[in-house]
């Protein structure tokens, strides 16, 4: 049993990674907790869900989704935290932003499509592989894969491309790309595109595996992911990846030996613990404290 | 500028009678109060009225931590948690008088912000607020899991209204009302005091600058545990008069939306303002109410509300930095005179 | 700049605002005159489980317009009024206070879970309001007074009718139970268990796994449940719960029979879980595709305005309505004392069976064996 739910524990976990990609590249770019990105993850899986109901089939489907909700990130930069880093805000009224628009867009997604969960095709068929007691669904095994090539792609795109070049260094020190001829308010859009986009993929792979979605799905596994982020170090993509999967098969272990309803306090045990002894989480750098 | 300048003319011209007046406008306000049930003795209102005197109270008590000393909590909802918890188990299981049973509330919830206030000294900003955040979550799974204590989901029903001297306090007689408002003038007393003494101006050189702070040879790390304390058992006293109002409580009452409230209340009145947080009560808490038409659009105007007021007005609607001229203490301001007579 | 955004934004949260009340106005259409009789459903409209607030809002006004087709009730025409409690005891007791306040109703449709009816619920007795809600079963919801009922069997009927199916009807011996963790999914599980032990006919529970909401993987408590050698899963939780949990399980024992409660009675658990639900069984108290007559009118009316089968809930809410419209004409006032009486006395023929109070505002009703079958409802033999 303990083999079957680790594997249980590395399917969720994945899912938590794709999310906590997201809060991953904002964070390392703009030092900011969007805790819109539950609510964006749940957006992209719902789009998802309504481009493959229109007949666009699974891959057009889901890559409109993606656009739109990279768009709707966009949106977000440019509408609301744009004009306070202009302003030179408090970092809180960013954060206080972001809930808030957390809560508009779950609510027009209430508004518009119902709270209640609805289904969602399943992607990648019925089937399954059995090693001895062990069983692996189908979908268990292509989250991973999609998971893994994802991580590469992006890990990719902010290490051998020039925009990821420009992210780094924005990332380092915003002034100083900027003066280097950086145009950072691009860089940080495209961020937040590409953010969106890994929410999209992340929607529509755990929708897929659980074949539900719904409006309010983003904000447990928004938190969790969000745990996961700061346990791998916020703002590294390998981090992302490993604070998931350990987040996802401590939980499985919690559900196995303390019982299914200590699982979501684990995750949160997990980040305080890592925050108090290990601020900067496992591959995070050292922050640099300006006197 | 010139435009800047005119209004800042208004506004001081407008701060200068507010505050020679202060006196004055409080005691008409609170006169106001107290004969209010008599004026509108709906219990719908009522209801409304005694549950904004307890987010007032509530707001309080975050405020100091986040209006005053600048650490962010995310996860207050924990500590009213606690004090609705501790009060309500007593009150029910072992007879406790209501006040009796919210001071112990109020013990255990300082002492759990101590403990929550420890990592404050090695973390700071976004991350302090993680935690918080997460211990938020963890008061809730506690509440839902330790059964034996907690009564888990089913939460604890039929919490009786409080008495003193065998008089019940209940909607219909405005004695909860009463309680409320005494409670929010008492707290409201105390917080201007700690604000007022060298406590609060130690939090607020906190708030400004911890280096400098730490400079002026203030005890950082004893200061912060005790915002931490102090909110917490305000807090807390919040959550018995919760408990009381509503007369049921279950680990889903104190959700992180209860924490995202209370902070967008602060947010919305102003941090460090104690007139905000009444402000920003009547309005976050009276708005549902009022748009109970709008249904599921007021949820999204509520993040709306959010996003504008951070955008165009992060300091608070009373939040505005004042015009007037700071105010000395009577003894310095003797010496000042003094040191001015002996100059000229 | 700043101020064509602020134009913008202003213009939007108008825009929405105005948009919000035209939908209200739209939705309120019950030709209310001066002085209507109004009847309050208070279900949650918004939130987690809005579809059956609204679900209790769309029979409500179904039963209003056949009432008030053939000239109302008293000569004066019914309103319903619907309040949104979002299913939470701080909502509902606002609601209640502001129902109280108004003292317009001549009754109160709801309050969608027990613990939240049982929150409002010394509210309205003490200010003598009726209070029938379609969905509350915790034993101790009626005892708060007399005027408080309910048109829902008490939970522990229903356990048992469950009970009945897994062991008897399908012959498991080896039950595991998941249950949703809320008041009802505790309450219920704990009172299955018991139900188990005394009169289990040799049957045992092999499992117990609670489930919190808001968290859809549920395949580490099915691993457990599926080791324990559950042969028969006993599914404590709405139509959201059951069809995941039901997909969830048959990837990894095809050969799992579920059982779950009268509230995941809906079309939507087909819908959510397709082929994987074929053989899920469940007993409940109305069913919307028997040949009774009175049925299948409500059924095709309903369906007609509203675009979808009548669940059960739903049609107790429309009997509910009938209920308390009913006895109102019989006394020829709305005052809540006599109509309260008259509750009691009467024996109302409705779409869910007949319905007739006992002493402590409770029915008993018997219960009809559904499972599904090629993505249909169908009795059981």
């Amino acid at each position: 049993m303990i083999v079957q739910q680790i594997f249980n524990g590395l399917a969720l976990g994945m899912g938590y990674a794709l999310i906590a990609v997201g809060y991953s590249l904002i964070f390392g770019i703009l030092r900011l907790v969007n805790f819109s990105h539950g609510a964006i993850y749940a957006f992209g899986a719902e789009m998802a869900m309504i481009f493959i109901g229109m007949r666009f089939g699974i891959t057009a489907g889901i890559v409109t989704a993606m656009i739109l909700t990279g768009v709707l990130g966009i949106c977000i930069d440019k509408l609301a935290l744009e004009p306070l880093r202009k302003k030179k805000s408090k970092p809180i009224a960013s954060l206080i932003t972001t809930i808030g628009i957390s809560n508009i867009i779950t609510n027009l997604l209430i508004v518009f499509l119902g709270s209640e969960k609805r289904n969602f095709n399943n992607i990648f068929g019925d089937g399954s592989i059995k090693f001895g007691n062990t069983v692996l669904t189908h979908t268990q095994i292509m989250m991973c894969l999609v998971s893994l090539a994802l991580m590469l792609i992006l890990m990719f795109i902010v290490y051998k491309t020039k925009i990821g070049l420009a992210m780094r260094a924005t990332q380092q020190n915003s002034k100083a790309a900027a003066m280097m001829g950086i145009n950072v308010d691009f860089v940080i859009a495209f961020t937040f595109f590409l953010a969106g986009v890994c929410a999209t993929i992340a929607g529509a792979l755990v929708g897929g595996y659980y074949q539900i979605v719904y409006p309010n799905m983003g904000f447990m596994a928004g938190l969790k992911a969000f745990a996961a982020a700061v346990l791998g170090g916020i703002g590294s993509l390998p981090g992302a990846l490993l604070g998931g999967l350990i987040v996802g098969v401590s939980e499985s272990m919690a559900a196995t030996f303390l019982g299914s309803t200590y699982r979501d306090a684990i995750a949160f045990i997990i980040l305080i613990i890592v925050l108090i002894v290990k601020p900067n989480g496992l591959f995070g750098r050292e922050g640099i404290k300006k006197v | 500028m010139n435009k800047d300048a005119k209004e800042g003319n208004l506004m001081y011209k407008f701060q200068k009678i507010t505050y020679t007046y202060r006196i004055y406008l409080l005691l008409i306000t609170l006169i106001l109060f107290v004969i209010l049930p008599f004026v509108f003795s709906n219990q719908y209102f009522l209801t409304i009225i005694i549950k904004i005197g307890v987010y007032v109270c509530l707001a309080m008590g975050l405020n100091i931590l986040t209006g005053y000393t600048g650490l962010v909590s995310l996860g207050h909802a924990g500590f009213v948690a606690i004090g609705a918890y501790a009060s309500s188990i007593l009150v029910v299981r072992h007879g406790f008088n209501f006040f009796a049973a919210s001071l112990v509330g109020m013990i255990v919830a300082g002492v759990i912000g101590m403990i929550l206030g420890l990592p404050s000294l090695r973390v700071s900003g976004t991350y302090l607020s993680i935690i918080t955040l997460g211990f938020g979550e963890i008061i809730k799974m506690t509440a839902m899991n330790f059964t034996a204590l907690t009564n888990g989901t089913l939460g604890i029903k039929n919490i009786p209204k409080p008495g003193i001297f065998g008089f019940t306090l209940n909607v219909t007689n405005y004695g909860l009302y009463y309680m409320m408002l005494i409670t929010v003038i008492l707290i409201s007393l105390f917080c201007y005091l700690l604000v007022k003494s060298k406590t609060g101006r130690a939090l607020q050189a906190i708030k400004t600058d911890e280096l400098a702070a730490t400079m002026m040879g203030i005890n950082i790390n004893y200061y912060k545990i005790i915002a931490f304390v102090v909110s917490a058992m305000i807090c807390a006293f919040g959550g018995s008069l919760y408990s009381v109002l509503i007369g049921y409580i279950d680990p889903n009452t104190f959700n992180f939306d209860v924490s995202t409230l209370i902070l967008s209340i602060v947010i919305l009145g102003g941090m460090g303002t104690l007139r905000g947080m009444f402000v920003g009560a009547i309005i976050l808490i009276a708005f549902p109410e009022v748009s109970r038409f709008l249904m599921e659009y007021r949820f999204v105007l509520y993040g709306i509300i959010l996003v504008l007021m951070m955008r165009f007005r992060p300091q608070g609607i009373l939040g505005y930095k004042s015009v007037l001229p700071y105010a000395l203490s009577k003894s310095v301001k003797e010496r000042v005179d003094k040191l001015e007579g002996n100059v000229l | 700049m700043k101020r064509k955004i602020a134009i913008f934004l202003v213009t939007t949260m108008l825009t929405g605002l105005s948009m919000g009340c035209s939908k209200e106005q739209g939705n309120a259409s019950s030709q209310a005159k001066g002085d209507s009789i109004q009847i309050a459903v208070a279900a949650p409209m918004t939130g987690d489980n809005s579809e059956y607030g609204i679900g209790f809002y769309n029979a409500a006004m179904q039963k209003a317009k056949e009432w008030n087709d053939n000239g109302g009730v008293l000569g004066r025409q019914i309103e319903i009024v619907r309040y949104d409690d979002k299913n939470t005891a701080e909502e509902a007791t606002t609601i209640a206070q502001k129902i109280v306040s108004d003292k317009k109703v001549a009754g109160v449709i709801g309050h969608f879970s027990s613990g939240v009816c049982m929150t409002a619920a010394p509210l309205y007795q003490e200010n003598k309001i009726i209070e029938i809600s379609p969905s509350a079963s915790h034993p101790e919801y009626s005892l708060i007074g007399d005027y408080i009922f309910r048109n829902n069997t008490v939970i522990s009927k229903e356990a048992a009718a469950s009970v009945d199916i897994a062991v008897n009807d399908l012959g498991k011996k080896n039950i595991g139970i998941i249950s949703i963790m809320t008041d009802w999914g505790t309450n219920t599980s704990k009172i299955i268990k018991e139900l188990v032990e005394k009169e289990g006919n040799g049957a045992k529970v092999v499992a117990h796994e609670e489930i919190m909401e808001g968290s859809d993987d549920y395949s580490l408590a099915i691993t457990k449940l599926n080791e324990a050698g559950a042969d028969v899963v006993i599914c404590c939780g709405m139509y959201n719960l059951v069809a995941p949990v039901a997909k969830q399980y048959k990837q990894i024992n095809p050969d799992i029979a579920i059982v779950g409660f009268s509230n995941a009675y809906s079309q939507q658990l087909i819908d959510l879980g397709g082929s994987a639900v074929e053989g899920v069984c469940f007993p409940v108290i109305f069913f919307s595709e028997s040949d009774d007559e009175n049925v299948m009118k409500f059924v095709d009316e309903y369906t007609k305005a509203y675009g979808a089968a009548p669940s059960a809930l739903t049609a107790q809410a429309y009997d509910s309505v009938g209920l308390l419209l009913t006895a109102i004409k019989e006394c020829d006032t709305t005052d809540s004392e006599k109509v309260k009486d008259k509750l009691y006395e009467m024996d109302y023929k409705g779409v869910t069976g007949d319905t007739k109070f006992d002493a402590n505002g409770d029915v008993d009703k018997d219960f009809i064996k559904v499972t599904i079958k090629d993505g249909k409802f169908i009795k059981m033999n």
